[in-house]
């Protein structure tokens, strides 16, 4: 087992989740709030990594990373070294590539937010950025959840991209799905074993958070009642 | 303008012209008077009216302002969003925050966070004058929809209390389904209330009773227009004395069918 690996994992997937909460929540709130071709637009954008082969994303992300680009002879000049095979670099990768696992669940619970408690705290002179802070937030805050985890999950279980635009550099860019895979090369299959069960766990824990948490809340306040 | 209400220093100028499913609005009318009243049947576009001084909708065409603030003129471009607007309202439908106590709802809209003290004398204030005093800590499922709809009307009230500045009030049948006892001793505590305050209120109503008992101004509104505007007095004196006579009627029958 490779703990090496394991660190990176968590550590790519904890940045990626903190990074794309900060980006999804005002996208995903522009997306819900939207409406005509422009949001159509943005909504097939983010969408798009759901069904374009991990593959293709990596390999675009590596030639954009790279001096065959304008943009990446510029990175490659600000940083002193490419962006591909790096940590940096297999965290931008992540989040596009987890994207529409932060937006989606957000654009679902902000829409299902009723619009005239909106209409109501406009009415009271609440201006739009607090009614989103302490009205639709809250009132989506299940979705929050299923947004945080659902991104952390899968850019835990992320290969294609990672493989066309980290390598596999122990320590920088060998995540733990990765080094499955090079185990299974080796033909390693009792630490191979090892490796896949971690990744199960994850992707196990992670769906009952999912399904238990907002259960769990529900009770608490149901006693709360009681005791008032 | 031709055609536009000329009276000079009124509160509120309306001047509307909106299409909603298959009713045409053509609306002009000035406030005059602190508490003012629309009156007509349902469907006949009162609620829009209201809504689009609130800023809730975009009229096809209007000029709508109050004292000196253009709040929407649609020739030269201007609508001012609701929240940035010199208005406070409260919908039909009370809408309390759920996951938020009676107190936390009341105080949503308050301009006063820096006063705590005086913010939670105006809340206990508002609780008493609304009889919902010891109701602060309940949450909206522990209270009946009499009483959401008051503690949603002592929250609009909240917050156009909380401004330094001239408000407009605006209430969508605040007092519907609440019985009469209580809701004409309530409406003649709040007008005196909201008068000292000198906060101006527009509200919807189709119950000729809650129009009198406010001995507010009348703006009847029929097909999309504004058919007549006055005193209740003026205005409803048909509709109450059909409501006299439909009364007589009925303590004559009771009196022929009670055993002599």
């Amino acid at each position: 087992m490779d703990f090496e690996a394991l660190w990176l994992t968590l550590r790519l997937a904890v940045g990626t989740t903190a990074i794309l909460l900060v980006i999804a929540l005002p996208l995903a709130w522009w997306i819900a709030s939207g409406r005509g071709a422009g949001r159509a637009l943005v909504q097939s954008v983010v969408a798009l990594p759901l069904v374009l082969p991990p593959t293709v994303l990596g390999f675009y992300l590596l030639v954009a990373m790279g001096p065959l680009t304008a943009p990446g002879r510029f990175l490659i000049r600000l940083l002193g070294h490419p962006l591909a095979f790096s940590f940096g670099g297999l965290l931008v990768g992540s989040v596009l590539y987890s994207l529409p696992f932060a937006v989606q669940p957000l654009v679902a619970g902000f829409e299902s937010v009723d619009r005239r408690y909106l209409e109501a705290a406009a009415g009271l002179g609440a201006t739009p950025r607090k009614i989103f802070w302490t009205l639709v937030l809250p009132m989506a805050r299940a979705s929050l959840l299923t947004s945080a985890v659902l991104t952390f999950t899968h850019t835990v279980g992320e290969f294609g991209v990672v493989l066309m635009l980290g390598g596999n550099i122990p320590g920088a860019t060998r995540t733990l799905s990765i080094s499955l895979y090079d185990l299974v090369q080796d033909g390693n299959y009792a630490a191979a074993n090892r490796t896949a069960l971690v990744l199960v766990c994850f992707a196990t824990v992670a769906l009952l958070a999912i399904y238990l948490l907002p259960s769990i809340r529900k009770q608490d306040g149901r006693q709360a009642d009681i005791v008032r | 303008m031709e055609g536009r209400p000329t009276l000079s220093g009124s509160l509120l100028q309306v001047q509307m012209r909106h299409r909603v499913g298959g009713l045409a609005l053509d609306i002009r009318f000035a406030l005059t008077q602190p508490w003012t009243v629309l009156f007509g049947p349902s469907g006949s576009g009162k609620t829009t009216v209201l809504r689009a001084i609130a800023g809730f909708v975009r009229p096809d065409d209007a000029a709508i302002r109050f004292g000196d603030c253009v709040l929407v003129e649609r020739g030269a471009g201007v609508f001012v969003p609701a929240y940035a607007r010199p208005v406070r309202s409260a919908a039909q439908t009370a809408m309390l925050f759920p996951q938020q106590t009676v107190a936390a709802n009341l105080l949503y809209g308050s301009r006063w966070s820096s006063r705590p003290e005086e913010e939670q004398a105006l809340a206990d204030e508002l609780l008493g004058l609304f009889r919902m005093t010891g109701y602060g800590q309940r949450m909206e499922d522990e209270l009946s929809g009499g009483e959401r709809q008051r503690v949603s009307v002592a929250r609009a009230v909240f917050a156009a209390a909380t401004r330094d500045e001239s408000t407009l009030l605006l209430l969508d049948e605040p007092f519907s389904g609440m019985d009469v006892a209580l809701r004409d001793q309530l409406l003649t505590e709040l007008r005196e209330w909201l008068l000292k305050r000198g906060i101006t209120v527009l509200s919807v109503t189709h119950d000729v009773g809650e129009a009198f008992h406010l001995s507010a101004e009348v703006i009847r509104i029929a097909d999309g227009k504004v058919a007549q505007q006055g005193p209740v007095e003026v205005v409803l004196a048909e509709e109450r004395r059909r409501l006299l006579e439909q009364l007589r009627g009925e303590q004559i029958s009771a009196v022929k069918q009670s055993p002599a």
